[in-house]
């Protein structure tokens, strides 16, 4: 009797329930969004935040993998199946926008009193750019600088104020800090044949005056010695040719190199296990007062031109922008804007790192943007390897990569 | 009707449905993806077509474009010295091991199952542990070496051009030995006991009843083994991503890996797909000669 009750109690509760979700479904219009971030990373959060407005937009979340992000979206934009709303790396913004399948932003931008271009960093906003148009807004973004271990700096006699300012002095210092009887490195950095290994080499090459479209400008060819030399050297270790950025800089952490090349995503991790005093400096320069460069990286904001809601859409990447200026302090991810200043943390050297950074950030270039970025990349991480690994000199090693690139571009 | 109903419940037709329905289910999920993949080898795809069949047929430009790489040729002769060098050691080392036991000495067969505890982990948990020992600066197997005398400087298993890909093949030997112990061992104990019994009575030594018997009675487990090992080693992906990423300059790249490469970090469909192609004839080349080699066999 007693279960007969239950079940016709539970089945009134399910009704209801299911009405009740019937009637909210048809008023509110829903979204889709797919991004990489995790529960404790910006869009699941943010997303939250939106829907508990009730502003008669819901948005639901899935989680896709880093590795999984364009070609699920390649696929699912083909079959007609593409989500809303997307956040997608900055160096692949161009081959969807190049090819319309996200939606052209630039007069919604125009009207938007949220969204607006002057406030971004001209790297971050030159990424979601094409042919002229707004394909997308900057999520967040990051760079690398030089990070330094200021204990060993003054071990060696090297003033820990006056960390390298070009190509040379970071070499001379790497020489001075390198030890290989106490198994420190003078420097590191990632070489891997990876995307992170473009990441790390573009802007040497921009600095030195090239950039993907002449990958063997001399600069860009003085820059690939620089790194033989530190290779050939034995300044930074070998490995630095199969290892990516986060494993570098931990061996930095762990007092194993004395300076390492790497971005703002270290900061947490390295306030807890680095035992030493370290700061940040912006990137050398080929010689004094020559233009600076640095990566950029992190991720966009884009609507598929599929959607059957832009303004809905764009509603909800107004808000997200809104969300902006608790970007770091919520999420260690740093807003692609200059207008924002970022609250101090109350860590000292947290904090200094971070006027680096942002200093830095002044400087960043986006990687293309171009639609076939990957094949790009692909022929720079070719270069970079051939020449450190000694198969190819890197001036011909970076013909090379200029005549693939050359084929690329058409 | 009736016919065709009595045949199905006992006669032809029930055989027909025996093979109609395995070859319908291989078809299904193993041959329709082949020719897929054969017929994108022929045309132009990119990220925008994936979806669609109709795309433009280039003709064996894939092909061509492929072999007119560099790199083609160094990959292929990697992916020969990978696999022969992977399936040498593990089937030696696993028959040595295999012998071993056979002996048959207190708590051999507990021994011979915690042997099965590299067979059980993950490629990608393998390769980050080989990935440590394997290091430069502060790996274990360098310190071995240098501790024991046999080398003087830190040899980069991972990105000297000299030793990555055998750095792959040494997690792959460890990977795999394991497995093949196991079933040269169960080939082992299926030969039987009195056969070495009468050799013995006849005078033959250990050596002579090894040639004589045990090799000759495993034949088909041998070749099964090596075949298996043949399409382990040559699907094996999760060692190249963990340990070199198939650097450095594509020292340690292999056909599997790089098909992945081409397919899905640089989208260039149609060259992975022609990469598998090349990689299918390969396999099934392999497949007729095991087949042939075991077809006679006749289990003792």
């Amino acid at each position: 009797m007693t279960i007969r009750k239950f079940a016709v109690i539970g089945a009134l509760a399910l009704a209801g329930v299911s009405l009740m979700g019937l009637s909210a479904k048809a008023e509110d219009v829903t979204l889709t969004l797919w991004s990489l971030d995790k529960d404790i990373q910006p869009a699941p959060n943010l997303i939250k935040e939106f829907n508990a407005q009730n502003n008669g937009i819901k948005i639901e979340y899935r989680l896709i993998q880093f590795d999984d992000v364009v070609t699920e979206a390649m696929r699912a934009y083909a079959t007609g199946q593409a989500p809303d709303i997307i956040a997608v790396d900055n160096p692949e913004h161009a081959l969807f926008s190049s090819r319309g399948a996200f939606l052209d932003l630039t007069d919604m931008i125009k009207g938007s009193t949220v969204i607006k271009p002057e406030n971004y960093f001209p790297g971050p906003l030159k990424s979601v750019e094409w042919d002229g148009k707004y394909y997308g807004v900057p999520k967040a973004t990051n760079t690398i600088a030089l990070y330094y271990n200021k204990d060993m700096f003054k071990a060696k006699g090297l003033d820990p104020n006056k960390p390298p300012q070009t190509w040379d002095e970071l070499v001379e210092d790497a020489r001075k800090l390198t030890d290989p009887a106490k198994n420190v490195y003078g420097l590191a950095f990632s070489a891997k044949a990876s995307e992170e290994g473009t990441f790390q080499f573009l802007p040497w090459a921009q600095m030195g005056g090239g950039g993907y479209e002449h990958i063997n400008a001399d600069g860009a060819v003085k820059a690939l010695e620089t790194w033989k030399t530190i290779i050939d050297e034995k300044l930074a270790s070998p490995d630095s040719m199969t290892r990516g950025q986060w494993d570098s800089t931990g061996t930095f952490n762990s007092g194993n190199a004395a300076m390492a090349i790497s971005g703002p995503w270290e900061l947490e991790r390295m306030t807890q296990e680095a035992k030493f005093d370290w700061g940040v400096a912006l990137l050398p320069v080929p010689k004094e007062g020559a233009e600076r460069s640095s990566a950029m990286g992190d991720f966009n904001w884009a609507i598929f031109s599929s959607t059957k809601h832009p303004a809905e859409a764009f509603k909800a990447l107004e808000y997200f922008v809104s969300q902006d200026d608790k970007l770091f302090k919520n999420f260690g991810q740093l807003p692609a804007r200059s207008d924002i200043s970022i609250p101090e943390t109350g860590q000292p050297l947290k904090d200094a790192a971070l006027k680096v950074f942002l200093e830095q950030l002044k400087y960043a270039k986006p990687r293309g943007p171009h639609p076939q970025w990957p094949k790009i990349s692909k022929a720079i991480q070719d270069a970079i390897q051939a020449a450190l690994t000694g198969q190819m000199s890197p001036k011909e090693a970076l013909d090379q990569a200029a005549e693939k690139i050359k084929a690329v571009l058409g | 009707m009736r016919r065709i109903l009595s045949s199905i419940r006992d006669g032809h037709g029930f055989d027909i449905l025996l093979v109609a329905f395995p070859l319908g289910f291989l078809f299904l999920m193993a041959g329709l993806p082949l020719i897929y993949n054969a017929v994108m080898s022929f045309q132009e795809v990119d990220m925008f077509s994936l979806g669609t069949f109709s795309r433009p047929f280039v003709g064996l430009k894939n092909y061509r474009d492929l072999f007119a790489q560099p790199e083609t040729w160094p990959i292929l002769y990697n992916t020969l010295v990978f696999v022969v060098g992977s399936i040498a050691g593990q089937f030696l080392i696993g028959f040595g091991l295999a012998l071993f036991f056979w002996v048959n000495f207190p708590g051999a067969s507990w021994l011979r199952g915690l042997f099965l505890v590299s067979w059980v982990m993950p490629g990608l948990v393998v390769g980050a542990v080989w990935n440590w020992i394997l290091s430069g600066d502060f790996g274990v197997l360098n310190f071995l070496l240098r501790e024991s005398g046999i080398i003087s400087g830190n040899i980069f298993w991972r990105s000297d051009p000299q030793y990555s890909l055998y750095a792959v093949i040494i997690a792959n030997i460890w990977l795999g030995t394991a497995f093949n112990m196991i079933l040269l061992s169960v080939g082992l104990s299926a030969i039987p006991g009195d056969l070495y019994e009468a050799a013995e009575l006849d005078g033959a030594n250990a050596w002579q009843r090894f040639w004589t018997i045990t090799l000759p009675m495993m034949r088909s487990s041998i070749g099964a083994i090596i075949a298996l090992g043949l399409i382990f080693t040559l699907q094996q992906f999760d060692l190249f991503a963990a340990i070199t990423s198939g650097g450095p300059n594509n020292s340690s790249n292999v056909t599997q890996y790089w098909a992945w490469e081409l397919s899905f970090r640089q989208y260039d469909f149609a060259k992975g797909a022609t990469i598998s192609v090349i990689m299918i004839v390969f396999v099934m080349f392999a497949s007729v000669v095991y087949v042939r080699s075991t077809r006679h066999e006749v289990r003792g």
